[in-house]
C-alpha cells in the first residue's frame, strides 16, 4: 500500500504514527477480557483517523475483517469452556465465555484496524525505518521488509506450481490430500533456495545484518501534538471506565 | 603488462559433499576487457561467478581483483570493486521501491546521503529506469527489473561488472535495450550467457567451461566450432 497522499495525517513522522500504534494497540489489549464496554470506546481511534487519512472507514473495517476466521478460531472455545453466567438478557442467560468470545472478536478487528491504518498512512518501508529507529533491532526490521517483499514472490511460486499441476492434471481440479505434502515440501525447498540467492545478492552490496535507512524523518511539533492528543486519550480509555462515568451523568442529570 | 583487474590461479572449489565444481581454474582479465563466460548448464558458470566477489572462497588457489587476493579479511572491500548482476532479477530486488533499491548498496557503503542520491540518480538515467524510481519492484516487467538490477550495482560505481545470464528471459525489445547499455558501459566485464549473439556482439573473448575446467580461452571468432556446437 502506498503512503496516503496529501490527507491531514499523511505527514505526520511515521515514529510518531507508530508510537500512537503501540500505545493504543497495548491500552487496547491490557483491558480486561471481561470489559467489552470498555473496548468499545476504543473504536474511536480508527474512525476518527480513517478520514483524516482520506480512507473510507467502511473499507478500512471491511479490510480488517479478513482476519475474522482466525479470530473467531481463536475465540470460539471461551462460550464452551467459560459457562459461568455473566447476566440475562429477555430472559436468556448470557455466559461469560460469549462475552470473551465477542471481546476477542472486536479487539482483533480494532487491532487490525490501527495497523493497517499505520501501514497505509506511513507505507510499510517507512514503518520499518520507524521501527528500526525506535530502537527495534534491525535484524527484524529487515525481516519484516523482507517478508513484505517475497510474500508476492511466494504467492507467485505457489501460483506457478498449481498452474503446473492444473495443465497436466486434465479437468481434476480436486487437490488430493496426498498431493499436499509434497506440495508443500517443494514451495518450502523453493523458498529456502530463493532466500540463498537473496542473501548473497544482499551480501554482494555490502549488507552485514543491519539496514541502511534512509534518514528523511524530521520529527516536527505537529508529531509531538498528535502523540500528545492521542496517548492520553488512550490512557484514559484504558483507566477510566468511560461507560459507567456517561451513565452517572445521564442519572444526575 | 597491467595488472589484471580480475584473476583466477590455479582454483579448485567443492560444495558440501564433495561435488567438484572448479577444477584448477586459471585465466585474467585485463582492465577494460569484455568477456564471456560460456558452457553448458552444470559446466561451473555461475559457481566461478560466485568466486568473483567472494560469495563463494576457492579451496585451493586464489582469486584476485585488481591484484589482491580476495579472503575473509578483505570481501567487504572486494564487493565495491565487483558488482554482480544476478541471473534471477527478483533475487537482486528485495526493498519496496527501486530507488530505495539503487540506493541499498551506497548507504551499505557508508555515504553520505547527498552522494547516495547523486549515484542514484546517475545510476537510474543510465539505465532508463528513473520513469519508474517509486515504483515497487515486483509491480515492473521482467526487462524493467533487469534495467533496475543493473542500476541497483551501477550506484555502487564498481571497476568490473559481473553478469549471470543477462538476457535470460528477456524479449528481444529488452534484450535490445540490455545491449545498448550494456554497450555503452566502460566497465570490465565478464558475463556468463548461452547466447552466442550477445556474446560475439559484446564481447572480444570467450572463456568455455566444461565440466568445472576451462576448455578454451581466446578470441570469441576464434572459439572452435565443434565446442561452439556443444552449446
Amino acid at each position: 500500500m502506498k503512503p496516503a497522499e496529501r490527507s491531514h495525517i499523511g505527514d505526520i513522522d511515521p515514529r510518531a504514527l507508530l508510537l500512537v500504534t503501540v500505545v493504543y494497540l497495548v491500552a487496547m489489549l491490557s483491558v480486561p477480557l471481561q470489559r467489552t464496554d470498555m473496548i468499545i470506546w476504543f473504536a474511536a481511534y480508527p474512525i476518527i483517523s480513517a478520514p483524516l487519512a482520506h480512507i473510507a472507514y467502511e473499507r478500512l473495517f471491511r479490510n480488517s475483517l479478513f482476519v475474522l476466521p482466525l479470530l473467531v478460531f481463536i475465540g470460539i472455545f471461551n462460550p464452551i469452556y467459560d459457562r459461568t453466567p455473566a447476566f440475562a438478557l429477555f430472559g436468556i442467560t448470557i455466559n461469560s465465555g460469549w462475552i470473551s468470545f465477542i471481546s476477542i472478536i472486536i479487539r482483533g478487528l480494532l487491532a487490525t484496524q490501527a495497523l493497517l491504518l499505520l501501514i497505509r498512512v506511513s507505507g510499510f518501508n517507512e514503518m520499518c525505518e520507524a521501527l528500526h529507529r525506535l530502537g527495534c533491532p534491525g535484524a527484524i526490521a529487515t525481516q519484516l521488509l523482507m517478508v513484505y517483499r517475497y510474500l508476492s514472490v511466494l504467492l507467485e511460486e505457489a501460483l506457478t506450481m498449481q498452474h503446473a499441476r492444473q495443465a497436466r492434471s486434465y479437468g481434476k481440479n480436486s487437490f488430493k490430500a496426498s498431493l499436499w505434502g509434497p506440495f508443500v515440501g517443494q514451495l518450502l525447498l523453493r523458498t529456502i533456495e530463493r532466500s540463498r540467492r537473496i542473501n548473497m545478492a544482499m551480501k554482494a552490496r555490502g549488507f552485514n545484518g543491519t539496514l541502511s535507512t534512509s534518514p528523511n524523518m524530521h520529527w516536527t511539533t505537529a508529531d509531538t501534538v498528535y502523540c500528545l492528543v492521542w496517548i492520553p486519550v488512550f490512557f484514559s480509555l484504558r483507566f477510566i471506565d468511560v461507560s459507567a462515568l456517561l451513565l452517572t451523568l445521564f442519572a444526575y442529570c | 603488462m597491467n595488472t589484471p583487474a580480475l584473476e583466477f590461479k590455479d582454483v579448485c572449489f567443492s560444495y558440501p559433499g564433495g561435488h567438484e565444481v572448479l577444477r584448477h581454474v586459471s585465466f585474467s582479465i585485463q582492465p577494460g576487457e569484455k568477456v564471456a563466460l560460456v558452457g553448458l548448464n552444470g559446466s561451473g558458470k555461475s559457481t566461478l561467478l560466485l568466486h568473483t566477489n567472494g560469495l563463494l572462497l576457492a579451496d585451493t588457489g586464489t582469486v584476485s581483483v585488481n591484484g589482491k587476493v580476495i579472503g575473509r579479511k578483505n570481501v567487504e572491500e572486494c564487493r565495491k570493486i565487483v558488482g554482480m548482476v544476478f541471473q534471477n532479477a527478483d533475487d537482486q530486488l528485495f526493498m519496496p521501491t527501486v530507488e530505495t533499491d539503487v540506493a541499498f548498496g551506497p548507504r551499505n557503503m557508508g555515504l553520505k546521503e547527498e552522494e547516495v542520491n547523486s549515484r542514484v540518480d546517475e545510476a537510474l538515467r543510465i539505465t532508463g529506469c528513473s520513469s519508474f524510481r517509486d515504483k515497487a519492484p515486483f509491480h515492473l516487467s521482467g526487462g524493467q527489473k533487469k534495467m533496475a538490477s543493473i542500476a541497483t550495482v551501477l550506484s555502487m560505481k564498481p571497476n568490473i561488472l559481473v553478469f549471470d545470464e543477462p538476457t535470460s528471459s528477456l524479449d528481444f525489445a529488452a534484450e535490445a535495450q540490455l545491449i545498448g547499455i550494456i554497450d555503452r558501459l566502460p566497465h570490465t566485464i565478464l558475463m556468463s550467457t548461452h547466447d552466442m549473439d550477445l556474446a560475439r556482439r559484446l564481447c572480444t573473448r570467450a572463456i568455455l567451461m566444461d565440466h568445472g575446467a576451462i576448455a578454451y580461452d581466446g578470441p570469441i571468432d576464434t572459439l572452435p566450432y565443434p565446442l561452439i556446437s556443444t552449446l
